[in-house]
């Protein structure tokens, strides 16, 4: 490669690079200025960092962020775990009926919010679970089921067909197979699973907006969007406030870069 | 095979069974319910339904705003779609070439994608806040005041500033499955052409690039498919102001269904985008099933 060429893919490597960074800079630059230091504007960094907005910040979404925890743990590890036996009985029982299913159930993922957000409403309300963190575990778990079926199912492709028959002559027991050798191997396509669907549900705002209220229910998210919606809360506090917001992800994105990584790709690509 | 059919379904049923009766009814019975509710006029989750036929839908394909709504959305889905798909293939091919620092520079166009909409949102205000914005501070100190721009408070870009957001969002996503495409193209055909004299643009315009029609279909059909349903952005960014000059179908659905209470309507818009969405993705999905 002539060094021309080479200069010129770094600048332009660099320009994209400052493309994805300004924002991130600017939240956390600003997160750590106090409030006099904001007059100086989001590009200069703070003249002493200041740890007061997140201070001020958690005491203002502490509840909402606990309400997050309590939302997304469950509804992460039930709709995973619901996912693998789902995946695994489209994956063992094939035939014409299960695998038009199997696309009906798939296509589910792509059913917009808006067209089933009124519908939802009702229904969470009718059994009693409006404004309630189980109303929104109920609603993740349901609507992770296309893509954690897709996902196992698709994992359970890549285990050696061996095994499988091996255990078959043994005269083992579906559920008993499943459990003594399905599950263990499907751990590592689990992590995946896990890793794709606590991103997504800790991120989601929709279901959170319309089905919950107060500090009892409300997600972080929605905690986020009414400190930026409020004159109340200064610009150091609001971007605080995300910063704490985005924290979990951001620590699972650093660890867990590849698992994330496989999950996007194959949730994507195959679906 | 065929003697134990019976208890396959039933061991197919009791791992599947909670799984399909959940997809059935969230995703397929409150469709259904929708396209039924969106026959009335339905006013607060508490009002009466009163059955008018398809009078929502006359009213949304005569409605301006409604209109404007559907055209500022396929606006913002096809630019997104095509900026998107060629940053994220630009992306993708420089860090296939592997300049030093490429795991630096991966991990940069990926950290987009961890974020939450509404964490998007709280950053690009700042960004594009028109006096204190970093963009337009930033240019000022560069002394080319000139450049400033209104961003979201203007009627002419508010669009735009939404389109970028999705961009930045959305382009490490399309790098990377890019990316792992063209790591799956055999590397003894790129390195004869290269033996050949082909030039680092020839490589990659004539024989890497025509490999990637799978990933390219894969990765726009997604990118239409966000396009469609993300609300969160256009919601917290710019409300779909002003003057409604950034509003798209799911903002909208949202508006006239909890602002305005229209809730009859609510669901014909909610139904259309259904509608849409099923339109491009039932093709999809039949044509790569047969693959």
């Amino acid at each position: 490669m002539r060094f021309s060429t080479r200069s010129l893919l770094y600048v332009f490597a660099i320009i994209a690079s400052i493309f994805y960074l300004l924002p991130m800079y600017t939240l956390v630059n600003v997160s750590l200025k106090s409030t006099e230091d904001l007059v100086y504007g989001p590009v200069v960094p703070p003249r002493q960092v200041y740890f007061g907005a997140y201070q001020e910040a958690w005491t203002q979404i502490s509840d909402y962020f606990l309400n997050s925890v309590k939302m997304t743990l469950p509804a992460t590890i039930i709709s995973t775990l619901l996912g693998s036996l789902s995946g695994y009985a489209f994956f063992r029982f094939r035939s014409k009926i299960t695998n038009i299913i199997f696309l009906l159930m798939v296509t589910g993922f792509y059913v917009p919010p808006q067209a089933i957000l009124i519908a939802l409403i009702k229904f969470i309300s009718s059994i009693g679970l409006y404004g309630s963190i189980y109303g929104l575990i109920l609603t993740h778990i349901a609507y992770g089921m296309p893509i954690t079926t897709l996902l196992f199912r698709n994992y359970y492709e890549s285990i050696p067909k061996e095994i499988l028959d091996s255990s078959e002559i043994d005269g083992a027991g579906e559920w008993l197979k499943f459990i003594k050798i399905i599950f263990p191997l499907s751990l590592p396509g689990m992590a995946v699973v896990l890793t794709f669907q606590f991103t997504n549900i800790w991120n989601d705002f929709l279901f959170g907006l319309v089905l919950s209220q107060g500090r009892y229910s409300q997600p972080v998210t929605v905690a986020i969007a009414n400190l930026k919606g409020t004159t109340l809360a200064a610009w150091n506090v609001q971007m605080a406030g995300a910063a704490i917001g985005a924290i979990p992800i951001v620590i699972f994105y650093i660890f867990g870069t590849k698992l994330i990584i496989k999950g996007l790709t194959a949730g994507a690509i195959k679906a | 095979m065929n003697k134990i059919k019976l208890s396959s379904i039933f061991y197919f049923l009791s791992f599947a069974l909670v799984a399909i009766l959940l997809v059935s009814i969230f995703s397929y019975g409150f469709s259904i319910w929708t396209s039924y509710m969106s026959l009335h006029d339905w006013k607060g989750l508490g009002g009466i339904p009163v059955f008018i036929g398809l009078g929502n839908y006359i009213e949304f394909f005569s409605n301006s705003i409604a209109i404007r709504t559907l055209i500022n959305t396929f606006i913002l889905a096809i630019s997104f779609i095509i900026s998107t798909t060629l940053l994220g293939l630009v992306l993708a091919i420089l860090l296939d070439i592997g300049l030093k620092g490429t795991s630096i520079f991966k991990l940069i166009f990926l950290l987009p994608l961890s974020f939450s909409f509404v964490i998007s949102a709280t950053m690009w205000t700042w960004m594009f806040s028109p006096f204190q914005g970093t963009i337009n501070s930033l240019l000022r100190m560069l002394g080319l005041d000139f450049l400033t721009q209104p961003w979201i408070t203007s009627t002419e870009q508010s669009l735009l500033c939404v389109l970028i957001v999705y961009i930045w969002q959305f382009s490490g996503f399309v790098t990377l499955i890019y990316y792992a495409g063209i790591s799956s193209i055999s590397k003894e055909q790129i390195d004869a052409a290269t033996v050949d004299g082909a030039t680092l643009f020839q490589r990659y315009f004539y024989i890497i690039i025509p490999q990637l029609k799978g990933e390219t279909i894969g990765v726009m059909v997604i990118l239409l498919f966000y396009a469609l349903r993300v609300f969160d952005l256009v919601y917290l960014l710019t409300g779909g102001g002003p003057a409604l000059s950034s509003e798209v179908l799911a903002t909208y659905m949202y508006r006239v269904t909890f602002n305005q209470n229209l809730f009859g309507y609510g669901a014909t818009v909610g139904f259309i985008t259904f509608l849409i969405a099923m339109l491009i993705i039932i093709p999809f999905q039949i044509f790569f099933r047969r693959r």
